[in-house]
């Protein structure tokens, strides 16, 4: 796996305001990175300096042995970057075939490519419109689209599937799992489920400062683990009833209906343990997550 | 960032055209132009010959014309190039300041910037929206010279071989002489919010520009040098063709260049 993007005490000042603090941190080429924080955390910010936008009040950033902005990096590093909007004087395809030509494809391949990257978001029928005569959400795809031209090797997407509708955001994790296998996604959304079936690293950003997570971490070689039972109804003393396993060490609800549950390992695996327990007291359950949910996880770090 | 391929820069440049001829918006404007243009070739320049030479007022036109230094253009067998070079020279520059005045902002205000910036170097966009803006320019100066051209043409075809050879030399002239107003209106985009502002700003900057440069010279006339500054400064001595080269390009050139090489600083570093 090689470094595409390598950040090293990245800093943001607007005037007082610290946007980004001291910020360093590796992306390698692979699975989907998600950049996750509250409003005003800073993740636009880190986005408008990985895009080159904005330049760093100090520390250096490095995307695939190039500075942001510079021209090697053209059809090599894509973007949405959030609320940019097409040109409304001009169609969506003859824009995007434009975008085409400046990546160095020529006036019949920009074409193709316009209407190809139109049809990954399922708007390849909109293609002679002009995006004022779109809707919200169909503005939106047709700028994912945009970041799809050629064949990028990193691909950033800023709240890509925020204002869509359940279908085609739905549509839009399809094209990015779909793609994942030839470009790295850096993906920033408030939708933790959808960055958690995604990514298997996050970005957490608060106030300017970073923390990573892994989503998917292998706990098999601690003693302790834990699990994340859903529960569908509210139901009498769940959490005594879960602490009275054996295995138990600590049990705590931590939304409603959500319990996090702390468990010492034994010869018998605890999900097992614990979908029979349900199923001994009658509680339906409607998710089980092992380890913690991305959620929990951040909004413990946002307590501390 | 601060590199610039020629092939981007021409695309960029290219889709300027596109902008203004294919566009509705674009083609409103084509439109108000030609009209405008279409009444300036029947009148001024359809009767130029009857102003400039008639018996009862060639008098009065050699006196006005020799007070204001355009008494060189009376000697001019194509009358109409001269009515039209008189036009022209100031309508042009004027029009400019409008026509240009949405090069960068607009595209920043909504984000497209953004995605353009992921394709081009910032200089390939500001250079590539100016020479955009001299294509433009040139187009309708061509459009209107060729017009001209016909209209003289109607009236005496024996002047075609000499009116062609003058058109280009005006053309030539009439570029250069907007070329600063351009560059102005690309630097006010590189920091103005919008187009509008970029006007307003432009208005603001050879009116307001104008009353500082007088009272600086009225009190130290070292000062007077200041009024090398405004594009348009050579215009007048130009009309009546009593300029030297380097005030008829040299000093266009020199505030074209000046003012590009501001905007590339301010615009290098802006935020998109």
């Amino acid at each position: 796996m090689s470094t595409l993007i390598h950040a090293t005490g990245l800093t943001k000042q607007y005037g007082n305001k610290l946007a980004l603090d001291q910020v360093s941190f590796e992306i390698q080429q692979g699975a989907p990175v998600a950049l996750v924080g509250p409003n005003g955390a800073g993740k636009t910010t880190l986005f408008s300096l990985l895009c080159g936008y904005i330049l760093p009040t100090k520390g250096t950033l490095n995307i695939i042995g190039n500075n942001p902005g510079s021209s090697e990096l053209f059809g090599k590093l894509s973007a949405l970057p959030q609320d940019a909007q097409l040109d409304p004087r001009f169609s969506i395809a003859h824009q995007l075939a434009f975008y085409g030509q400046l990546q160095g494809l020529s006036n019949k391949q920009s074409h193709a490519e316009a209407i190809r990257v139109l049809e990954l978001v399922g708007l390849a029928d909109v293609a002679k419109q002009r995006s004022d005569d779109l809707s919200h959400g169909m503005r939106k795809r047709v700028t994912i689209g945009q970041a799809l031209i050629g064949k990028p090797q990193i691909v950033m997407l800023d709240e890509a599937t925020a204002g869509l509708d359940p279908i085609h955001a739905r549509e839009v994790r399809e094209v990015v799992a779909n793609l994942s296998s030839e470009a790295t996604f850096i993906l920033s959304s408030h939708d933790l489920t959808e960055l958690e079936r995604l990514c298997s690293h996050v970005l957490h950003l608060d106030k300017g400062k970073l923390t990573e997570h892994p989503t998917h971490s292998d706990h098999n070689e601690l003693e302790s683990g834990f699990i994340t039972l859903l529960l569908s109804e509210h139901y009498p003393d769940v959490e005594a009833k879960i602490q009275a396993l054996a295995e138990v060490s600590k049990v705590y609800m931590s939304q409603a209906k959500e319990y996090v549950i702390e468990y010492q390992k034994t010869a018998t695996p605890f999900d097992i343990t614990i979908l029979q327990h349900c199923y001994q007291q009658g509680w339906r359950y409607r998710q089980l997550v092992n380890g913690h949910t991305l959620e929990n996880q951040i909004f413990k770090q946002e307590q501390i | 960032m601060t590199q610039i391929h020629p092939l981007r820069l021409l695309k960029i440049a290219q889709f300027e055209l596109v902008r203004l001829f294919l566009t509705k918006r674009g083609l409103l404007a084509v439109a108000a132009f030609s009209i405008c243009w279409l009444l300036i070739l029947r009148y001024p320049i359809g009767q130029a010959v009857s102003l400039i030479s008639s018996p009862q007022i060639a008098d009065l036109a050699q006196q006005v014309f020799g007070a204001i230094g355009l008494s060189k253009l009376l000697d001019w067998p194509e009358a109409e190039l001269a009515m039209y070079w008189l036009i022209a020279l100031y309508s042009f520059p004027s029009f400019c300041l409008f026509l240009c005045s949405d090069q960068l902002v607009g595209d920043k205000q909504r984000g497209t910037l953004r995605f353009l910036s992921l394709r081009a170097t910032r200089n390939e966009m500001l250079f590539g929206r100016f020479l955009g803006q001299v294509f433009i320019l040139a187009a309708l100066l061509l459009v209107t010279l060729v017009a001209s051209v016909a209209v003289m043409v109607f009236r005496d075809p024996a002047l075609l071989v000499s009116g062609i050879t003058r058109s280009f030399i005006l053309f030539f002239y009439l570029l250069i002489a907007v070329l600063p107003f351009i560059a102005l209106m690309t630097l006010l985009n590189t920091f103005a919010r919008s187009a509008r502002l970029a006007v307003v700003l432009a208005v603001l900057f050879f009116a307001g520009g104008n009353i500082v440069v007088s009272i600086l010279s009225w009190q130290i006339p070292m000062f007077a040098m200041l009024n090398n500054v405004f594009p348009g400064v050579q215009l007048d001595q130009m009309a009546g063709q009593n300029a030297g080269i380097f005030n008829s390009i040299g000093i266009a050139l020199i505030q074209t260049t000046v003012m590009l090489a501001i905007a590339q600083r301010i615009f290098a570093r802006s935020s998109l």
